[in-house]
């Protein structure tokens, strides 16, 4: 099932709306991990979302992987590491 | 497009042509009626084994009534109006649907059991491709028509709050409730609503609240639009009449109603065998005459008075007892009771979507449906009711793929032993009809076996829902069309234009030859206004690039201009552009013209995660340029400019900013076709200005524009790869031969310690520029050959005027670092030859 993403910008917008720019990765990780290295999770996990048909701005969100429920959305930047 | 059936009452009477005979048909006739009036009995034969199948459910449901309509083949003959068609043929038969040799078939049925292609077919060993060509021929039901024109449907989105599927009664109510709420509401039904009823009292409760749902300032309702699938997001699709219809809502209430219970047992697939709702519709609406002698079985009901009101003698038997009593007669009725028609809720169910009515209580009464319509507005599902699909007695469960409890029964004999196994494994369920009759069986008959660890849960559904034709799945929008300021300029000097991206550009203006000789010899312009151009400002500008390309950004001063790659952090090349230092701290960065979206989302991630005070803007669709090249170029722009222009005071790969007939232009001398050129980034609003000015004093010096189609060559004859057409998603910097793009002596960049990493190892595959002698090169994508092995591929490849032969850039595969040395493409032989082909100590683009 789809989802829908509050954008702190643009309002509640459908997740089509959005490019999906991966997990954060572990800021510990070096490049390679950083490339080729993907956790996968099932379950709450922090990704980048980038509002492509919106504010054009990136989003951090907390997102269950299993159920597609949001916990979080922020508009700070990333944790360090980058995606 | 075939008219509602309403419409069809108020046209008069008509004819159609049937199988090669006039068919009548009255007033308010559907394909189905006006046929069956006619004396057909036989509608259709079956799929795998050629059963006569006729008439049954009259509701949409059922395969047994596909006809092809006007050369359209698969058109339910029940729900298509009689009005506007011209021609009926049946389909399946040989050689007639009455007449069908093939018949023969069920006889043969041992020999055709479940999965016989991989059991019956298989032995002597080599048989199966031979009978594989029969199977192919005899297969499948119609025949797709090749000859019709080429068809583009609309898509159209809705944004509301709510989306009600079905125009029932507790669809209505929910779609009311919502809308009465402040919602917005879209509500879809396949047909008309309340059509399909009989004139009474239920027609009349929910035509009233269609008519108030349709005067609601909040709803929109779609008829003749059947809601086929649910998709992420969520997107209902719904398939309308002249538009694909795109609904994103934030909850969906299905309310689809109930299909009348088939029942397999042996001979309950054969004409006369109606469904009770099909046969009260033919007698009542229809006038129509069921036979002679007609058994009703089952439930007495609605449908039961409504056979007795229109004069029908009928014998009735109790479902109960039916097994028991024999009785001759020439037509069957059953009333059963009720399925869900649950397509849309086992695609989509989650939290988003609610059920109303029948579809999750069938055999709801009114007031039930109101209340759970009501109950739906608030996003809340009744209990279902459990449906009891009734004991398997053989014949067939599964009319559109001819799978009968038979097949079941081996299917679980050999070990599939969960409803979405049977399905997998018989196809039950994978017809035109998905599941609609046949899929309550599946599980009841995995129920009834009792198996520890065997699941009888309902299959998952997918769309779409009803049968659609492929240009259905295949609407969408006309295309949004980016334009740059010239575009009117270019259609008004004939240029044929072609898609670049989202993009429109000039391929070329007539005349390709002069359009690149201009360039080669005089002076040409092209619109180079689709390039992505970005302005990076702030504190921590220049540190951010520098971290951010490859190439060095500390030494650039201010006045120069670098050519750069764009990598990932594997390492690969994902776009090339240039970046220039504008001075007061901001930057110049302009990227590929596809590449432009993705950059301005990668530049953002970089400078967030880095966490650098820097900031960015898309100035893309704010500045146009032209690019003007060519020995001449110089000439031209001193025609229109006081500025200094010479090569000492604006040498190559300088920025400068100068006015060029009156317009302020941040000019960069490049070279990508090989000339002296200089791309001038204007404005937009100056730029029909520029490129008039330079049309008019250009002539005199044989200044042509040229379009995509001519630089394509010039750049392919200085060997510069275009990103994307040239590269592959893993091609690194050595890989391209651009290992002078990279500078390892600097700190660190994105991809840096991928590139480390690889250094070691000697590419597998390299980009190199072929020399193909002969007045063309082989297509682009050609195969290349060394000695008898595969060798790689062209990317690029055209004929260079200028040298006289075909020229080309492909992939070779590498052995021990290297890649061959003479390849053949097709038979023609092609030598690696380094690039660049043309000027390669690039004298031409610095004079």
């Amino acid at each position: 099932m789809g989802f829908r993403i509050g954008c702190p910008n643009c309002g509640e917008r459908s997740y089509t709306e959005f490019w999906f720019g991966g997990e954060v990765p572990d800021p510990r990780d070096d490049d390679f991990a950083r490339a080729w290295l993907r956790e996968n999770r099932a379950g709450v996990q922090t990704e980048r979302w980038f509002h492509a048909a919106g504010c054009r701005r990136w989003l951090t969100l907390e997102r269950d992987t299993v159920t597609n429920e949001i916990q979080r959305v922020l508009v700070t930047r990333a944790p360090a590491g980058g995606t | 497009m075939t008219p509602p059936l309403e419409a069809a009452a108020r046209g008069g009477a008509r004819t159609f042509v049937f199988e090669g005979r006039p068919v009548g048909a009255l007033p308010g006739d559907t394909v189905a009626s006006a046929l069956y009036r006619a004396g057909v009995r036989v509608f259709s034969r079956s799929f795998k084994y050629h059963r006569p199948r006729g008439l049954y459910c009259l509701t949409g449901d059922c395969p047994n009534c596909l006809v092809t309509v006007n050369g359209e083949p698969g058109v339910r003959a029940c729900v298509t109006a009689a009005t506007g068609v011209e021609r009926v043929v049946r389909e399946n038969g040989w050689p007639s649907a009455d007449r069908d040799a093939l018949a023969a078939f069920w006889y043969l049925r041992r020999l055709l059991p479940v999965g016989f292609y991989y059991k019956t077919l298989v032995r002597p060993a080599g048989a199966w491709p031979r009978v594989e060509r029969v199977v192919r021929r005899v297969a499948g039901i119609g025949s797709a028509p090749l000859d019709l024109p080429r068809a583009h449907r609309e898509a159209r989105h809705h944004h509301a709050d709510v989306f009600v599927a079905g125009g029932g009664v507790s669809g209505l109510v929910a779609a009311l409730a919502s809308a009465e709420a402040g919602q917005t509401v879209v509500l879809a039904d396949e047909g008309i609503i309340g059509e399909k009823l009989p004139p009474g009292p239920t027609r009349e409760r929910i035509q009233g609240l269609a008519a108030r749902l349709r005067g609601h300032e909040q709803a929109t309702v779609l008829e003749r639009a059947a809601a086929i699938g649910i998709y992420e997001g969520p997107l209902v699709a719904v398939n309308g009449e002249e538009l694909l219809h795109l609904v994103h809502p934030a909850r969906i209430v299905v309310a689809t109603g109930a299909v009348e219970r088939h029942a397999p047992f042996p001979g309950g697939d054969l004409p006369g065998v109606w469904l009770s709702r099909g046969a009260a519709r033919l007698s009542g609406a229809h006038g129509l005459a069921l036979g002679r002698r007609v058994v009703f079985a089952g439930e007495a009901g609605e449908t039961l008075d409504a056979l007795r009101a229109s004069g029908l003698d009928l014998a009735v038997v109790a479902e109960e007892r039916a097994e028991h009593e024999r009785k001759r007669c020439d037509a069957l009725v059953l009333s059963l009771g009720l399925v869900p028609r649950d397509n849309l809720l086992r695609q989509g169910a989650g939290p988003a979507v609610a059920g109303a009515g029948d579809v999750v209580v069938p055999g709801c009464s009114l007031d039930e449906a109101e209340e759970s319509g009501r109950a739906a507005a608030l996003g809340q599902s009744p209990t279902p009711r459990r449906v009891r699909p009734g004991p398997l007695r053989g014949g067939f469960v599964c009319l559109c793929e001819d799978v009968t409890v038979r097949d079941l029964e081996d299917a679980w004999a050999e070990g599939f032993r969960s409803t979405e196994l049977l399905k997998r494994y018989t196809t039950a369920t994978m017809g035109p009809c998905q599941g609609a009759l046949c899929e309550k069986h599946l599980g009841a008959f995995v129920r009834e076996r009792g198996e520890k660890g065997a699941v009888a849960a309902l299959t998952t559904a997918r769309p779409p829902a009803r049968p659609i034709r492929l240009e259905d799945a295949a609407a969408g929008h006309a295309p949004v069309e980016q334009r740059t300021a010239l575009h009117t300029r270019h259609l008004e000097l004939g240029a044929e234009m072609e898609w670049a991206g989202t993009w429109k550009r000039p391929r070329t203006y007539g005349d390709l030859l002069a359009e690149y000789w201009a360039v080669r010899r005089d002076v040409g312009m092209m619109d180079v206004g689709t390039l992505g151009k970005f302005v990076v400002a702030g504190r921590d500008a220049a540190e951010f690039l520098e971290r951010l390309y490859p190439c060095r950004i500390a030494d650039l001063e201010e006045g120069r201009l670098r050519y750069t790659l764009l990598l990932n952090e594997a390492g690969y090349v994902i776009d090339d552009g240039t970046v220039c230092p504008l001075g007061d701290g901001r930057w110049y960065l302009t990227f590929t013209t596809g590449g432009a979206e993705q950059a301005e989302a990668w530049l953002r991630d970089w400078a967030e995660a880095w966490g650098h005070e820097v900031w960015i803007a898309d100035v893309t669709h704010a500045r146009g340029a032209v690019n003007a090249t060519g020995p001449r170029a110089r000439e031209l722009l001193a025609q229109l400019s006081e500025d200094r222009l010479t090569n000492d005071a604006f040498p190559y790969l300088r920025h400068r900013r100068v006015r060029i007939a009156g317009v302020h232009c941040d000019a960069f001398r490049l070279g990508f076709t090989g000339e002296l050129g200089y791309e001038l980034h204007h404005p937009r609003g100056d730029g029909e200005r520029l490129w008039d000015a330079l049309l008019e004093s250009g002539a005199d010096l044989g200044l042509v524009p040229h379009g995509l189609e001519a630089l394509r060559v010039l750049r392919l004859e200085k060997g510069h790869i275009l990103v994307g057409q040239d590269t592959d998603f893993d091609s690194t910097p050595a890989k391209l031969g651009m290992g002078w793009a990279v500078r390892m002596d600097k700190g660190d960049f994105v991809g840096r310690q991928a590139l480390e990493r690889l250094a070691g190892l000697p590419p597998r595959h390299r980009l190199v520029g072929l020399r193909f002698e002969g007045l063309e090169a082989p297509p682009e994508g050609a195969p290349l050959t060394a000695g008898e092995r595969h060798a790689g591929h062209l990317t690029s490849s055209r004929f260079s005027p200028v040298l006289g032969c075909g020229i080309a850039l492909g992939w070779l595969r590498c052995v021990d670092g290297e890649p061959p040395g003479r390849v053949e493409a097709g038979g023609r032989v092609g030598l690696v030859t380094k690039t660049p082909f043309y000027d390669p100590a690039g004298a031409r683009l610095r004079a």
